[in-house]
């Protein structure tokens, strides 16, 4: 049984002119330890699966569920508790609070998920991204590549089972992207569920599965055509 | 033929771009021109009534044909009527003096009681000749019937407007005075002289306490059995006349043929009536001033923060712009444009606030200074300069963050990648500071550090309103510890004791005097001698009200703060400020000017006197001297008044009325209603306080609300990643209400500060000046603190939550876009 399960999953929104559909009959399957990317052109659905996942958002008919939680039944402060306990986030544009240090923004991660020890968690987590010298510096004194991986630390930081990814590259270099997809290949090697958003074909060889979506529908589901390829192998 | 809207001028993109940002921040936008509504309304609305009160002025004095000279006899004195006159006319040029009318003016008890409420007042009758007109110094009758000949002699009079109103005497009305007669009132009226009630006993009392009663002469002199006797003459000057010069002219020809008389001429210009009317309007401007400055300014502050938001916003289109070659200062216009209209809005809505609070003003003004004609022409001078005001100031403040956008490389304006995420600011300092609790808990401090130019501009915005808020109340704290002060004082020996004065002159051994201390309800009575003078030295001069007294008395006697009370040399006992105000202290001496009986009448002489103590009472005009001294005066065995010490616990009203039946009394007053009388006033004059207040705490609850509406947009990225890690809307709120109320500890701190800076100001450079004869000095009660607490912290630190729903209905995905 998967960690994340989807059965007929679709979201349609009210609009001045009329219903769009924005996801429609979404089938799918993710399990522990597995590395999912969804790929697909701007506006095919993708970042709307993502929220529906992360239950930022909620199907307006189908059945979602995450870890044992039913996203469609559940109430709004167990969605809160979902996305503090179950879910952690990645965003394209990294969304750090640039009010905190970098240890203090990876130290929240651990603050919400009321996790023992969030300091020294928080540390752990940055040394394991590669950080571990840039605790206290500000997001504005980091560079593109740091700040998602600081992004990445506070996500991790929580211990939640799963962990969604938004266009984690979009915003960074070749190389520096690379890091990025390593470190998340890692986190779905410890066992997490990893589902990362991108339109660039590249970084599906890499996933263990590649979701395709079109004008809201599922295209395609299957490994990347040749199976899945090291990090190191990526070109764009 | 239809022309497209793209064919128009260039300006008209720009407005209605403009037009757009109002619309998308309608909250803010509204938010920021009620409090520039209120700023400049506040201006136009306090300078407005300080016009007024001149022309009102004004026209009022030469509506009622106001005297430009005034000779009185000494306190307590009269003098023969045709005499005066007969001297009056012996001047060297007659053709300098247009008109002139007489007066007696008599200390008198009355009972104007009516149905509702016990009136047992001192107060005066004024008689007024009614035959002859008074042509100068007319009666005004506001309701009721003129005095006419017919009544001469007639126990008919008419109640002053002012203690009227405050009573709320029926037009027609009976009151009793002293000596068991009673006075049929026609009506109420009014007099130049009595604008304001401007005798040391009036201001004393206050018009509420202090009972004026105009009747024919002949009934006024009938009622004191001094027929033919006046003292006081109003005197008219023909048109371009030297008021100094025809005032020399009248005391040489006074002195000349009345040699015996104590006579003093005044010019109009120097009465304490007139100068408190007058000087009164330039210290209120003063004040006015300052209070609407601060508010300015905070409207300042509220916009300078809207437009560095709206130009934050546009950051990335003003780099567009940039990169399309577009000047400058064309980038400069379109967030200029929102700063005017902003402007704009606010000062159209302050003319309706300056037009309400005008009216509030006139009203409260009027219904202290009632004059018969109150003229409130539209102020077209003012309000040009306070629209100017009003928009130049928020402009200005707007171009900084204008000029600073604008000005930035076009590369660093329209970068949207990582190195666009916005500096730490003081937080960076701040990063070695160990707070506790988790992250949640510190987050506000480390916001408030983060941004230290929103978060000083914010505060200030905020403490200039603070700094209002604590001068007003602390204003109305000092005027109520001066009261408070005084009160400790007279009452600080039997309180319950009554002052007793009489209606002329009289030796200590008269009968009457003796018969006081028999009066049912009367433990113990001490004579007393209540004389008028006036005071020189340091550059200035004022009068004062000297009360002979038995230092020894059980009854009641000053209490010294320096100096002995007891001496062997006849000295005065000076207030503080009196001391202070003429650079002496005790041992000193001082000039004094005063009555003395020489003869069978009195003179005015000039003489140094030793201040031999000093009291506490605030009151610069009350001084005091050993009875044992009286013949300084002239007056060894004379007394004018009565200390009456009451038996425990009989009732204090009816032993009011059991003196003021008594021969020879002129007025009865306990001390404590001296002190409800005082108090009265000032809270007459603290109306006006109350306005600039309730306009200060309409304003700190707006600036409140709209710097957490821009906090709230400012953090709505923030607040949608918190959301995305499960924090609910009632933790991020609470950080926000935390955040606020930091802000508002800072604000209400600098607010504080600045407010008793200011308030310092007010009492000990301002005051002086506009109220010369109270000594009022700084005092904040801790109402006041808490009061600019509760509006500094909790409203600001409350005010967040008015953005809750925004945060519930946010839509988190969208916002977790949003491209910086």
């Amino acid at each position: 049984m998967g960690v994340i399960e989807l059965a007929g999953v679709a979201r349609r929104y009210e609009t001045g002119g009329g219903v769009v559909t924005a996801l429609a009959g979404v089938d799918l399957t993710v399990d522990a330890g597995e590395l999912v990317v969804v790929l697909g052109p701007s506006g095919s659905g993708k970042t709307t699966l993502l929220n529906l996942i992360g239950a930022l958002d909620t199907p307006s008919e189908g059945r979602a569920s995450v870890a044992g939680h039913d996203l469609a039944a559940a109430s709004r402060g167990e969605l809160f508790r979902y996305r503090r306990e179950t879910v952690s986030f990645v965003f394209q544009s990294f969304n750090l609070f640039p009010g905190l240090t970098a240890l203090e923004n990876v130290r929240f991660g651990a603050d919400v998920a009321g996790r023992d020890d969030a300091v020294g968690v928080a540390r752990d987590v940055l040394v394991q991204v590669g950080l571990g010298d840039r605790v206290d510096h500000f997001p504005a004194m980091l560079s593109g590549g740091e700040q998602q991986r600081v992004a990445i630390a506070r996500a991790l930081a929580t211990g939640n089972p799963v962990l969604l990814a938004d266009e984690p590259t979009g915003e960074l270099d070749f190389h520096t992207g690379t890091q990025i997809l390593q470190l998340l290949r890692d986190q779905a090697s410890s066992g997490r569920a990893v589902l990362v958003v991108t339109h660039n074909r590249e970084i599906a060889r890499m996933a263990d599965r590649v979701v395709e979506l079109s004008g809201g529908q599922v295209v395609h589901v299957g490994p990347p055509e040749g199976g899945p390829v090291p990090v190191d192998e990526l070109r764009w | 033929m239809a022309r497209s809207t793209t064919s128009r001028h260039p300006s008209v993109l720009w407005l209605r771009w403009s037009w757009r940002d109002l619309r998308a921040r309608w909250v803010q936008v509204t938010a920021i021109a009620l409090v520039i509504a209120l700023g400049t309304g506040m201006y136009l609305g306090l300078s407005s009534s300080a016009a007024w009160r001149q022309v009102s002025y004004d026209a009022s004095y030469a509506e009622s044909n106001a005297h430009d000279l005034l000779v009185e006899t000494a306190t307590g004195t009269t003098a023969d009527r045709l005499a005066l006159e007969t001297a009056l006319d012996q001047v060297a040029h007659p053709e300098w003096f247009a008109d002139r009318s007489v007066r007696l003016v008599v200390p008198v008890q009355v009972d104007a009681s009516t149905d509702d409420e016990d009136v047992l007042v001192p107060g005066q009758i004024v008689g007024v000749d009614v035959v002859q007109g008074p042509t100068v110094d007319r009666v005004t009758v506001t309701e009721g019937r003129p005095l006419t000949a017919a009544d001469d002699g007639r126990l008919v009079g008419l109640a002053e407007l002012r203690f009227a109103n405050a009573r709320n005497l029926p037009v027609e009305h009976e009151v009793r005075i002293s000596g068991d007669r009673s006075l049929q009132l026609q009506g109420h009226a009014q007099s130049p002289e009595y604008f304001p009630t401007a005798s040391e006993e009036a201001g004393i009392f206050g018009s509420a306490g202090f009972a004026v009663l105009f009747a024919p002469l002949g009934t006024a002199q009938a009622l004191n059995a001094q027929e033919g006797q006046v003292n006081e003459v109003g005197v008219a000057l023909a048109d371009g006349v030297d008021a100094e010069a025809a005032r020399a002219e009248v005391e040489q020809a006074l002195s000349a043929a009345l040699p015996d008389v104590a006579l003093t001429v005044t010019p109009l210009v120097e009465e304490r009536g007139y100068r408190i009317l007058y000087d009164d309007i330039d210290g209120d401007q003063r004040l006015f001033n300052i209070f609407a400055g601060l508010i300015l300014a905070g409207a300042a502050f509220a916009a300078f923060n809207l437009t560095g938001r709206i130009v934050e916003a546009q950051r990335r289109e003003i780099g567009i712009g940039m990169s399309l070659g577009v000047p400058s200062p064309l980038l400069a216009v379109r967030p200029l444009l929102v700063a005017f209209q902003v402007a704009l809005i606010g000062v159209a809505a302050g003319i309706g606030v300056g037009l309400v609070v005008g009216s509030v003003m006139s009203t409260i003004i009027q219904s202290f200074f009632p004059m018969p004609a109150w003229q409130t022409p539209f102020q077209v001078g003012i309000f040009a300069r306070g629209i100017t005001l009003g928009i130049v100031l928020v402009v200005v403040a707007s171009l900084f963050p204008v000029v600073r956008a604008v000005r930035v490389p076009p590369i660093e304006a329209i970068h949207t990648g990582p190195r666009a995420t916005r500096g730490a600011g003081l937080a960076v300092r701040g990063r070695g500071l160990h707070l506790p609790g988790n992250s949640l808990v510190q987050m506000p401090v480390r916001n408030v550090l983060r941004a230290p130019r929103r978060t000083a501009l914010t505060a200030l915005g905020i403490a200039a309103v603070i700094a209002t808020l604590v001068a007003v109340l602390g204003m109305i704290d000092s005027f109520i510890d001066t009261i408070d002060r005084a009160e400790v004082e007279v009452t600080s020996r039997n309180p319950e004791r009554v002052s007793v004065g009489l209606a002329t002159y009289t030796t200590a051994d008269d009968p009457r005097v003796a018969a006081l201390a028999d009066v049912e309800g009367v433990a113990e009575t001490r004579p007393t001698l209540d004389l008028g003078g006036t005071l020189r030295g340091n550059g200035e001069e004022f009068d004062v009200y000297v009360g002979l007294l038995d230092f020894a008395s059980p009854i009641w006697a000053p209490s010294a703060v320096a100096g002995e009370l007891v001496t062997d040399e006849p000295g005065l006992v000076l207030s503080q400020k009196a001391a202070a105000d003429l650079g002496v202290a005790p041992g000193d001496r001082v000039s004094f000017e005063h009555p003395r009986r020489e003869g069978g009448g009195y003179r005015m002489v000039q003489g140094e006197i030793l201040v031999t103590a000093l009291h506490p009472n605030p009151l610069r005009a009350i001084a005091y001297m050993d009875m044992r001294h009286a013949d300084y005066f002239g007056l060894d065995g004379i007394v004018n008044g009565v200390q009456v010490l009451p038996e425990p616990g009989y009732p204090q009203e009816q032993l009011v009325r059991n003196l003021f039946v008594q021969s020879g009394v002129g007025s009865v007053q306990s001390v404590r209603m001296i002190i409800d009388t005082l108090r009265d006033t000032v809270a007459e004059v603290l109306d006006i306080f109350d306005v600039v207040q309730l306009a200060v705490l309409l304003l700190a609850l707006l600036i409140a609300f709209n710097s957490s509406a821009i906090g709230a947009d400012e953090r709505a990225r923030e607040h949608a990643t918190m959301f995305a890690f499960g924090i609910t809307p009632r933790t991020v709120l609470g950080i926000a209400v935390a955040e606020s109320a930091l802000m508002g500890v800072l604000a209400t701190v600098l607010g504080v500060v600045a407010g008793r800076l200011l308030l310092s100001w007010m009492v000990e450079v301002l005051l002086p000046t506009t109220l010369p004869d109270l000594q009022v000095d700084v005092s904040v009660q801790v109402g006041t603190y808490l009061t600019a607490a509760l509006f500094g912290i909790v409203a600001v630190a409350v005010a967040p939550v008015f953005t809750l729903r925004r945060l519930r209905r946010m839509d988190i995905p969208s916002t977790l876009r949003v491209v910086e």
